[in-house]
């Protein structure tokens, strides 16, 4: 073994970050890894905890959750208390001081979201499994998604300073890719695609486009959802309401009688009927829960079960966040369009 | 409105019997549709001007305020509450033109800005006190004649000893009593002391048996080289179960092997312990600990007239896990585990009514090793997942009458391996081989080298998480032991009913 290979061996052993090497960073979702890397380029080696297979809530810590967090130098979070039954333990046994709670090498890109569901007045456990910071997915809101971009931009760019026009350069081509695939590059030619999200958030999208003789390009995703404002949607857990509430659907209920509470046949009955009275279109669920309660449902009230990640890598072809929410919204569009 | 008025005056007039006779149904049906357009058409026509209205209202209310946020905004950018909603809808009816001075920062700064009224001030990890509290209460039932604890305790060759530590602490027999039962009720306080100590206590409060401290410990948080030091009263790092709290378990109860090898509390006690995490790219722990022997069964202190006084610390242990990278869904840990300790004993035997002493000064040494294997299922809720496991101790124990100076010398193992099985969302089936003393090699100088024989226990379990705070759990075991005077069988059945109040725990692995 000559000397160089030596050192190589070395290195490999005790894992010591070497000069020039990339940046780890480790985020605790799919979706988180997707962005990230899209912000981060070549700069840095992302890896998520989760598979994307599963529920994020329900992890358990295993030994490499520990190796990968030992190693991070920026761990990213979606917070909200959506990985509260596992990330203590790790970030505590990692033993990395760098990506603790606090420091500058933790990153809980919750913080510049607006959450929905915060409960208000009482609640307790009673209630089912309650975030009392406020509702947890909120990934699947694409604006929210370009929020979650920008954090990591301003988090790497405050941690690396050298690779501040490399990042922002991948930010501005992120928030592109994404605002094309909301509203269509014929539409962006007109009017940018901040003041579109802007109008979307405050619910005056519709109105400004109708007025300024504006329409969004047929195949981007806001195009496929307008012909549909206000359609019922329901959906199994809790997990849908930010993408909902910007596509201008109408949530109508959960097949969960609370959340985390799997519904009994009596319940399955009860909601059929409200489901088909109120005239539910599409039923959503994500695939790690099972479609039995759904599609009893569903043949009660004549609904479509349109079983979707909302996770990247939460099923096959699923493999970046832009892909997951087309997957998301054309399938919803399939679903609503065949009334 | 008065159009909108009208058109409902219309629409109920027409749908009048008196009405309705004079016109067919079939022109009857057109009307009513044609009124519902222009229903619909108002109301939309409404909303618009209401839309409108609302945004010139707020735009001439705020056009002075904007102004001020502004300069606020500018001077303190981050702080998200100095706007108030009203100044965001000036903002937003502000936005109602073509021209395209709307950058991507305003964007994000305006959404900033909606944050400081909704989110509470939750990122208090380290300021707050995380208080947990388990009930574990159970119904038992089991055919042995003395109960199931008297028989464990009978088991050949790792009989218990009635003598007081010198602790003062009265050891008493572990396993439920027929009927109901209240296992202890454990308290668990945890946080983040500075930016150098970490802290959790958990007390075991046990009806009619008082207080005690399971474990008490202070951990640095900041040591470099992935090294972490603790001290005070805590759980070896030896095994896998040694360190689990008890309702943390996949069964009602703790393995026979730690039951009768280090007792039903397993090895813990004061003293330091000091691990390092190998900056391995796959998992490797080192880990060593002293502390005093607190042990009744391994690292016990007698001292006194019989035996001589040794100073503590008499406990030391050394320990090390690996963990390879099986990938997403697959996750194996391998340990293996040293102990060795001072140890003294007392033994009095009665013959013929002549009390006889048997004092016996010596060491015990512990040799570990232990497997954990998990898949994760595709299903909900631990639907499909399995978890295999097992432990095996072998314990050398060698002693010294301390007065005549004669050997006696025990070589003693056990293993238990168990699996479980995510056979519903939410629901597990478990079953448990267990066997204490395949080799149970017992010498003294009355009896000489005998082998006592292997006992051993099967146990099935199926429990049920109705949620992340509360557990129902049906176990059956059947206990085959053997004892002083012969084999005897014991069947066991026990309802496990368990909560947790307070903190969502963060399970380990």
């Amino acid at each position: 073994m000559n000397k160089k290979t030596y050192i190589i061996v070395i290195q490999l052993v005790l894992g010591l970050a070497v000069f020039g090497a990339p940046i780890n960073i480790i985020t605790t979702t799919t979706d988180l890894a997707s962005i990230a890397s899209d912000i981060a380029g070549d700069l840095a080696v992302v890896e998520s905890i989760a598979s994307g297979h599963e529920d994020p809530h329900d992890l358990t810590a295993r030994p490499s959750f520990i190796t990968k967090a030992s190693k991070a130098d920026l761990w990213i979070r979606v917070g909200l208390e959506l990985e509260v039954g596992w990330e203590p333990a790790v970030l505590r046994d990692s033993r990395n001081r760098g990506i603790q709670v606090g420091t500058s090498g933790h990153l809980d890109v919750s913080e510049k979201i607006a959450p929905l569901d915060v409960p208000t007045g009482q609640f307790s456990r009673a209630d089912g499994d309650i975030h009392p910071s406020g509702n947890p997915h909120y990934w699947v809101d694409p604006l929210n998604g370009r929020i979650i971009a920008k954090s990591i931009a301003v988090r790497l760019i405050q941690l690396y300073p050298e690779h501040k026009d490399k990042i922002q350069g991948n930010l501005k081509a992120f928030e592109q890719k994404l605002d094309t695939k909301m509203f269509g590059t014929k539409l962006l030619s007109k009017v940018s695609g901040a003041r579109l999200w802007w109008l979307s958030e405050n619910g005056q999208l519709d109105d400004y486009l109708a007025k300024n003789n504006l329409t969004p390009d047929p195949d981007s995703w806001y195009a496929w959802m307008m012909p549909y404002k206000n359609a019922k949607i329901a959906t199994y857990h809790r997990s849908w309401i930010y993408l909902l509430k910007r596509f201008n659907l109408k949530l109508a209920g959960e097949i969960e009688p609370k959340p985390g509470v799997p519904p009994s046949a009596r319940h399955l009955t009860k909601i059929s009927r409200n489901f088909k009275e109120s005239g539910v279109k599409v039923i959503l669920q994500e695939p790690f829960y099972n479609t039995k309660a759904a599609k009893k449902v569903s043949q009660a009230c004549g609904a479509t079960v349109v079983v979707k990640a909302n996770c990247t890598n939460g099923a096959d072809g699923i493999d970046d966040y832009i892909t997951m929410l087309d997957s998301v919204l054309a399938g919803l569009r399939d679903a609503l369009a065949r009334k | 409105m008065k159009k909108f008025l009208g058109a409902c005056c219309v629409l109920v007039l027409s749908a009048l019997p008196m009405f309705a006779d004079e016109i067919s149904s079939a022109e009857l049906l057109k009307q009513i549709q044609s009124l519902q357009q222009q229903m619909t058409q108002m109301k939309q026509d409404y909303d618009a001007k209401i839309t409108t209205l609302n945004g010139r209202i707020a735009e001439l209310e705020n056009a002075g305020k904007a102004e001020a946020a502004k300069a606020t905004a500018e001077t303190k950018p981050a702080t998200a509450d100095s706007v108030s909603p009203e100044t965001k809808a000036a903002t937003v009816s502000q936005v109602d033109t073509l021209d395209d001075s709307f950058s991507d920062d305003d964007l994000y700064s305006k959404m900033n800005n909606r944050l400081g009224n909704i989110i509470p001030k939750l990122n208090q990890q380290g300021v707050q006190l995380g208080i947990s509290s388990i009930i574990d209460t159970n119904f038992h039932h089991d055919t042995a004649k003395d109960g199931i604890g008297e028989m464990k305790g009978g088991i050949a060759g790792f009989g218990h000893h009635h003598h007081e530590g010198d602790d003062g602490h009265h050891h008493h027999h572990h396993g439920d009593k027929n009927g109901f039962n209240l296992r202890h009720i454990e308290l668990g306080l945890t946080a983040d002391v500075d930016p150098y100590f970490r802290g959790w206590t958990t007390l075991a409060f046990e009806d009619g048996e008082g207080t005690e401290i399971e474990e008490a410990v202070i951990q640095t948080t900041n040591l470099p080289y992935g090294l972490t030091l603790g001290a005070g009263k805590f759980m070896s790092g030896i095994g896998r179960i040694n360190r689990q709290h008890s309702h943390t378990w996949d069964f009602m109860d703790t393995p026979l092997v730690y039951e009768k090898l280090l007792g039903g509390h397993g090895l813990r006690g004061k003293g330091i312990q000091l691990t390092w995490k190998a900056p391995t790219p796959f998992y490797l722990l080192f880990g060593a600990e002293i502390a005093n022997g607190d042990n009744e069964l391994f690292a016990n202190h007698i001292g006194g007239d019989h035996l001589p006084d040794h100073d503590d610390p008499r406990l030391y242990t050394g320990f090390v896990k690996f963990s390879p990278e099986l990938g997403d869904r697959h996750a194996l840990q391998m340990g293996l585990s040293y102990a060795r300790a001072r140890h003294q004993s007392l033994h009095e035997h009665d013959h013929g009514g002549v009390l006889e002493i048997e004092a016996l000064d010596g060491y015990n040494t512990l040799y570990g090793a232990d497997v954990v294997y998990k898949y994760a299922g595709y299903g909900e809720k631990g639907e499909g997942d399995i978890i295999l496991q097992g432990e095996y101790f072998f314990r050398d124990s060698d002693m010294r009458n301390h007065e005549e100076h004669e050997s006696f010398s025990n070589r003693q193992d056990g293993y238990y391996i168990q699996a479980l099985y995510g056979i519903a969302p939410r629901w597990r089936a478990g079953v448990r081989w267990e066997q204490v003393g395949l080799v149970n090699h017992v010498e003294n100088h009355e009896d000489g080298d005998r082998d006592l024989g292997s006992s051993n226990r099967a146990t099935a379990m199926i429990d049920w998480k109705l949620s992340e705070f509360s557990m129902l759990r049906l176990q059956v075991g059947r206990h085959n032991y053997a004892m002083a005077g012969g084999r005897e069988h014991a069947w066991e059945f026990g309802i496990q009913l368990q909560i947790s109040l307070g903190s969502h725990p963060a399970h380990d692995f």
